[in-house]
């Protein structure tokens, strides 16, 4: 009887024991940070302003990556090597071959909206912090990359995105031009009134120049939408002596040079008439074409990039001072009433730049153009200079169709939707024929 | 035979009553030794059946020779013993004990059960109670079903011999992964996977990888589960028995984490009596079943593969119209070799009075058929009974294991052993060496040779664990009961990768330098760590209550209590100098990983059964549980559970009828159950967070692509089962049949959103599943004379997958080797959902001018609908269209097990068949693109037109494979020599093989493997999976 008093006990001492240190069902993550206290920080919001940069620039699956490569097979710039890169052999082939599975279009479309939707957050939580200098930074650098994701599906799809939620609805792609630009210019005016602080720039990494780049962006939307005027005046506000660039590192390579330039599995330079026709071609002493592309010496390929894929460390620009310039001759060339004779004096600052003078390292440096030129003989070599100065930038297609080349120049005019939008939202607009 | 042992049964009064009287001092409570011998139908020795003295708390098991004593006080007067074992009648004997006599001896004879219904199961309570109780389906396997099958890992021996369960081997690596699948797929969020419980331990069977750890290797567009799951640790020879139980309507009682099913291993334990020492030795090979044929074409297009002009791929290349000669190779003769393996295990095993004692140790070694990869497991166990007194006992239970392997990077990588070989042609002389007895590059695509993955890089991960369990358990009265569990897993495990760098160009993204040999980008080391803790505490109380004659009550509650740490870490970095193999060496860190987390689970049960005369039964359970994963306002979630059973022959009606003469058994049962998924998602799953990695020397934060709900909630299942047992002519045939209908609520599917949402996928619970299904098992019993008995085993299952209600129309996950899986309603999860072959009115493909195949397109109104259209020369226009191309899910599996034995010679072999099985052949079309497959050969021997692999090349359904197969799964032919002279108390050899033959179509090595791995929903992808082995085994297995 005793005993079994004393067993009772060292039971009820067990049960106890295990009652006691019951569930603690509380646990907070270790490995990550909440959404509200890392939006309500000035660190916080600078890391997920930095994470913009990163999602925009790393990676296959990166809006650089897949502009730079879209753009190149569908405008002919590039050589696809290996048509068992699925998405890539579509967009080489174009038309009806494109279509809502293609992976690339797909991770242009996702990341241009993560980065949209995150830049809105540093944007609106920047506003309310105290340290306006700060503030002025984070939306400046925060703005580069939603106007260039807006700008980015504008160049590539008939419709853009209104905004970001639930079931979206679209807009016309000037409307997404007008779109950024108003991000700039929220940007712009944050910075005028409140500096951005000195500091700032070591906050973040190297290379970006945040307003110059703002400038750049809506000077280069401004052409896009046709308003001459304003894109002159705003590119004259560039400082040309600048660079702007998205830097890398090897552990964090630059995503062309990583994914095609080292190796001949992807894709290279077309060859050294990158992509042009006729008179359109590069003279043969051009200094940009060997800046751009070198001899291989395989079969693989006759040419192997360079430009700003020639290591995993090289820097990839935001805009180029040349592309600045140009602007400038072609809104002299096409405004209301052209001015040839500064369109040309503008197109020859680019023609007879040397590397040297290029903040980029890109000069042709050849002889100047001797006038004068028809109109149309000047957009033309306006045209072949932006492609030849700014090849693989992304930016052809959108100057294709701007200086009505004939369709036959490239694969596709305008992207299919990604069925992963079109699978979830209703009002995702019909795609084009091609 | 009935009759016969109704006598034995009627006489055992006076035939195994014998009473010696020997005069003592007049004791109310006499010290009495009950000892005897148990026997079963065989004539041989039972081994561990329980021996029990009814209404008491005293019993013994017997020893390996049927032998047993119970030393013990009793009061003079009526007792009855009951004597059960797996497998066998239980049956009683009564014993009468008079004072003065202390001595007494029962022996028994045991009669087969085929149906297994007197088998005592643990389901969750702590007494146990018998199969013929059960409201449900609870199957068992035994040690010596187990232990045929020519294999070291438990799951894979399952193989086949559990009805509902679909068991597969995800690779062939010598500890390749497995994936049960009990009554089809119960989450899609999370694992489907049963719950594993060894010895009252909850054993953590979770796929970490600490090898082949960085995003590259399968591009990070990845959603498998991939590599060894941990259940390869268990060595299968400690085994005493597997039960399983499939669904909630049986698993309810385990409530919070029961979804899939619940796998109850028990390991063996001493009996009473002499040490006896088992000693058994395996050695095994195994070689590739079936390898795929190689283009053997004289001729390529384009160049020579090799040298400054190389031209490969010449296959997708229209352009090179030249042709060149070339030698073919046949790589598999390279990467595959013949492998040979150990298993040796000594165990010691006994006890005397209140002690009993197993203890074993074991060595297991065994090579992959890819070469430079193994497998080894060394494995301690001890489990000790102790009683203190006769109301106290305390079980111990230690388990040390130590297993590491030697691995390669897994297919799911270019520079894996497979699909090295399956993304060159088969025209390089890989072996070739430069003047520095360098590897030399293959072509001019920057492509790994295999031979530097085959000797070069080296995968190494190892596993140090600890299961620990500890019991006691207290009877302070004859009819209530207590006892508590207490289980301990622990593991630490440990992964370094060495790629050494390349001494030729290799694509950065397979880590080499790339076309400039970067030395910074050149080789990459990593080591990784992941560090398990797990424990789990569980009380029970039992009371027994005898209402009267005709009505017995067993009421329990219990409370249990689980928590779970994890730490997972990984260094690597890439540039790597030669020789070094540490990634300290690495010129380029790349961003470490420190992953930690932990959770906690608790819960209370009460559950009331009533039996009435011992043919009716029924049961009723409820349980709260609460889970740390989820929110504060989910932590009390109520599960329900009913289930009945009626012994319809039990039943003196049924005794009346002429029938009740050859049919022996009719039961009748049903089963209700509710069960949860607690850890269907992760310990943070439901915050919406910012993760930080550097970027360029800052620290940048990034959004999940996953928006969480954080008022998520546990999915809810609900399982109704039917079923019924039967057994004829003196158990000569038996059968078991269910029908069930398992339905998950409430369903946790991260589901793919539109990218203007700025999340690409929603954690939510959106929608529901169900699973339909029907289990048969027929046991026959051909042939049972004396010498010759033969034993046939039938098995058939088939589940019928839907997903219901998903929430949005379909679901396409992004996955490895492309493979199109999609979630859609109303249809089985992970279908393949692309684009197809058009086809004319008659099912013939349209071809364009060139002779080839066409994108089928149209106007697809709906995921499911749509019409087809034709533009110019009838050719397929519009937009491409996508339907359900294939389904992994299998119409039916079964087995087909034999037994046979003529004297002391036996022969088992069992058949596996799946059927109606669809595998997504990634490989297939590669093996084509790249121009070492045999439709490549056709291009290039102008059978096919130029171009027609190109052509097809993007069409999903052109890679789709028929995947059904009948397998010889096990084959065991042993003889045993019984005692011979004193050496051994008994010795059985055996000569046993594992996947000899395959009935399959299939296009590749073996349809039975998954690239996706332990993957719920990516099932069926064949992506660089090395391929299952076919085994031979010799064995020897003696008793001292």
């Amino acid at each position: 009887m005793l005993s079994k008093i004393k067993y009772k006990n060292w039971m009820l001492i067990a049960i106890l024991a295990i009652t006691i240190s019951s569930c603690k069902k509380d646990y907070s993550d270790p490995n990550r940070a909440p959404s509200d206290k890392i939006l309500a920080s000035d660190r916080g919001l600078t890391g997920v302003s930095i994470g913009l940069q990163r999602v925009y620039s790393l990676g296959r699956a990166s809006s650089l990556y897949n502009v730079i490569s879209t753009n190149g097979f569908v405008t002919k710039e590039l050589r696809l090597l290996n048509p068992g890169n699925l998405p890539e052999f579509q967009l080489s082939t174009g038309g009806i071959v494109v279509d809502g599975t293609n992976t690339m279009l797909a991770g242009l479309w996702t990341s241009s909206n993560k980065i949209i939707y995150d830049a809105d957050l540093v944007i609106t939580g920047a506003s309310t912090l105290t340290d306006k200098g700060t503030a002025s930074g984070l939306i400046g650098y925060a703005s580069i990359f939603k106007a260039l994701s807006i700008g980015n599906m504008a160049m590539f799809w008939e419709q853009v995105p209104a905004s970001i939620g639930t079931n979206v609805s679209f807009i016309t792609r000037l409307k997404g031009y007008e779109s950024a630009i108003a991000v700039i210019d929220n940007a712009l005016s944050a910075i005028a009134t409140n500096p951005i602080s000195a500091s700032f720039a070591s906050r973040i990494p190297a290379g970006i120049d945040i307003v110059n780049t703002l400038l750049a962006l809506k000077a280069r939307f401004l052409l896009f939408s046709g308003n001459y005027s304003l894109a002159l005046s705003t590119a004259n506000l560039v400082d040309l002596t600048k660079r702007s660039t998205m830097n890398f590192e090897a552990a964090n390579p630059n995503p062309i040079y990583d994914v095609a330039g080292s190796n001949f599995n992807v894709y290279q330079p077309v060859d050294s008439t990158m992509g042009l026709l006729g008179s359109l071609q590069p003279d043969l002493s051009d200094k940009r074409v060997p800046f751009y592309m070198v001899l291989s010496g395989s079969s693989a390929s006759r040419f192997l990039m360079k430009g700003f894929a020639i290591v995993t460390t090289t820097a990839y620009p935001v805009y180029y001072p040349g592309e600045i310039t140009l602007i400038k001759a072609e809104c002299f060339a096409r405004q209301s009433s052209p001015d040839l004779v500064n369109a040309l004096v503008e197109l020859n600052k680019v023609v007879t730049k040397k590397a040297a003078n290029d903040p980029l390292g890109v000069g042709a440096d050849l002889p100047a153009m001797v006038g004068p030129f028809t109109q149309a003989a000047l957009l033309d070599q306006i045209y072949s200079n932006r492609c030849i100065e700014m090849y693989m930038s992304g930016l052809k297609l959108e100057d294709m169709r701007r200086y009505g080349r004939p369709a036959t120049e490239r694969t596709r005019n305008f992207m299919p939707y990604p069925f992963r939008e079109r699978d979830n939202n209703t009002n995702t607009p019909a795609d084009p024929a091609g | 035979m009935k009759k016969k042992l109704t006598q034995i049964a009627g006489s055992s009064k006076q035939l195994y009553l014998l009473l010696m009287m020997i005069f003592m001092s007049s004791l109310i409570n006499a010290q009495v030794t009950i000892s005897g011998k148990v026997k079963t139908s065989e004539n041989f020795g039972g081994s561990s059946i329980s021996v029990i003295i009814i209404n008491s708390s005293f019993g013994a098991s017997t020893d390996a020779n049927g032998a047993y004593t119970i030393s013990t006080n009793l009061k003079p007067g009526k007792y009855t013993m009951e004597f059960s074992g797996i497998s066998l009648k239980t049956k009683t004997a009564e014993l009468n004990v008079s004072s003065g006599i202390n001595n007494y001896t029962v022996d028994i004879i045991l009669a087969d059960d085929v149906l297994g219904l007197d088998e005592v199961v643990v389901t969750g309570t702590s007494q146990g109670t018998t199969k013929k109780q059960l409201g449900s389906y609870v199957s068992t396997v035994k040690a010596d079903q187990l232990n045929k099958g020519a294999t070291g890992n438990v799951l894979a021996a399952l193989q086949g011999k559990t009805a509902g369960a679909q068991i597969t081997q995800n690779s062939g690596d010598p500890a390749g992964g497995m994936s049960v699948r009990l009554r089809g797929i119960s989450s899609i969020n999370s694992s489907s996977e049963p719950l594993y419980i060894v010895d009252g331990i909850i054993v953590n069977n979770s796929t970490t990888r600490v090898t082949n750890t960085s995003g590259n290797y399968d591009g990070q567009n990845f959603v498998g589960t991939i590599g060894q799951n941990r259940m390869a640790d268990i060595n299968p020879a400690d085994i005493e028995r597997v039960e399983v139980l499939n669904g909630a309507a049986a698993a309810a009682i385990y409530g919070s984490r029961a979804n899939a099913g619940v796998i109850q291993i028990f390991t063996k334990r001493g009996s009473s009596g002499a040490p006896v020492v088992n000693f058994t030795s395996n050695v095994m090979s195994s070689k590739l079943r079936k390898s795929v044929e190689v283009n053997q074409s004289p001729t390529k297009f384009g160049n020579a593969p090799d040298g400054p002009t190389a031209q490969t791929q010449d296959i997708l290349t229209l352009a090179w119209t030249n042709t060149t000669p070339v030698t073919r190779y046949d790589y598999n003769d390279y990467i595959f070799q013949t492998a040979m393996g150990t298993d040796n295990t000594v165990s010691v095993s006994g006890g005397k009075d209140k002690t009993k004692y197993y203890t074993s140790a074991s060595y297991f070694s065994n090579e992959g058929i890819i070469k430079n990869t193994d497998f080894r497991r060394f494995s301690f166990r001890s489990n000790i009974d102790q009683a203190i007194n006769d109301k106290l006992s305390f079980t111990l239970g230690l388990n040390y294991i130590n297993s590491a392997s030697n691995e390669k990077p897994d297919g799911n990588s270019f520079f894996s052993p497979m699909n090295s070989i399956n993304i060159i042609g088969n025209f390089h002389n890989i072996q070739t060496r430069d003047a520095n007895g360098n590897i030399k590059v293959v072509g001019e695509r920057q492509r790994a040779n295999p031979v530097s993955v085959i000797e070069e890089i080296k995968q190494r991960q190892e596993t140090s664990r600890i299961l620990a369990s500890t019991g006691l358990k207290w009877k302070p009265t004859r009819n209530l009961s207590f006892d508590y569990t207490m289980g301990i897993d622990n593991y630490s495990q440990n992964g370094t990768t060495l790629i050494p760098p390349f001494p030729y160009p290799v694509n950065t993204a397979f880590f080499g330098g790339g076309l400039s040999l970067d030395p910074a980008q050149n080789g990459y080391a990593s080591i990784a760590n992941n560090n398990y803790f797990q424990i789990n505490n569980e009380i029970n109380a039992t009371y027994q209550a005898r209402i009267n004659d005709d009505i017995g009550s067993t009421t329990q509650v219990g409370y249990s209590l689980q928590y779970e740490k994890s730490n997972y870490s990984l260094l690597h970095g890439r540039g790597l100098p030669p020789i070094i193999e540490t990634v300290s060496g690495a010129s380029t860190s790349l961003p470490s990983a420190d992953s930690r987390g932990e959770l906690s689970i608790s819960g209370v049960y009460l559950q009331q059964n009533f039996k009435f005369k011992n043919n009716l039964f029924v049961t009723g359970a409820v349980r709260v549980d609460g889970s740390s994963v989820f929110g504060a306002n989910e932590r009390s979630q109520v599960y329900l559970k009913g289930s009945g059973s009626y012994i319809v022959s039990g039943t003196e009606f049924w005794n009346k009828l002429s029938i009740s003469k050859w049919w022996d058994l009719f039961k009748v049962r049903m089963a209700y159950g509710e069960s949860g998924n607690l850890t269907g998602i992760g310990p943070y799953d439901r915050f919406n967070s910012y993760s930080s990695i550097g970027f360029l020397g800052r620290t940048s934060f990034f959004s999940s692509s996953t928006l969480a709900n954080t008022n998520v909630k546990p999915e809810r299942q609900t399982e109704i089962e039917f079923g019924t047992d039967l057994s004829f002519f003196e158990s000569r045939v038996g059968v078991q049949f269910n029908y069930y209908v398992k339905n998950v609520k409430d369903l946790l599917i991260n589901r793919v959103i539109a990218p203007t949402a700025g999340f690409s996928s929603l954690l939510d619970n959106f929608g529901s599943l169900e699973n339909r299904g029907i289990e048969l098992v027929l046991n026959l019993g051909v042939i049972r004379q004396k010498d010759f008995r033969w034993d046939v085993t039938g098995i058939y299952n088939q589940n019928r997958n839907k997903a219901v209600k998903i929430g949005q129309a379909l679901t396409l996950l992004s996955t490895n080797g492309g493979a199109p899986v999609a979630i859609l309603e109303g249809q089985p999860i992970g279908v393949f959902y692309g684009t197809f072959f058009a086809t004319d009115p008659s099912g013939n493909q349209i071809k364009n001018t060139s002779g080839i195949p066409l994108t089928e397109r149209g106007v697809q109104s709906s995921p499911l609908n749509y019409t087809t259209s034709r533009g110019a020369a009838g050719l397929p226009s519009g937009t491409v269209l996508r339907r359900v191309i294939g389904d992994p899910n299998p119409d039916y599996t079964a087995s087909l097990v034999n037994e046979l034995s003529y004297k002391k010679l036996s022969l088992r072999f069992q058949f596996d068949a799946v059927q109606g099985v669809d595998v997504f052949n990634a490989d297939w079309r590669t093996r084509q693109g790249v121009g070492n497959g045999k439709v490549a050969e056709q291009e290039q021997r102008g059978q096919i037109p130029r171009g027609y692999i190109l052509g097809v090349y993007g069409i999903e359904q052109w890679r789709m494979d028929d995947g059904s197969f009948v397998k010889l799964r096990e084959f065991a032919l042993s003889y045993d020599f019984g005692k011979v002279k004193n050496v051994f108390s008994g010795l059985i050899l055996s000569i046993s093989g594992r996947n000899l033959i395959s009935f399959d179509n299939y296009k590749g090595y073996d349809p039975e493997v998954n690239a996706g791995g332990q993957s719920t929903i990516l099932r069926g992808i064949d992506f660089g999976s090395v391929p299952i082995p076919k085994t031979f085994n010799i064995g020897i297995q003696a008793k001292f």
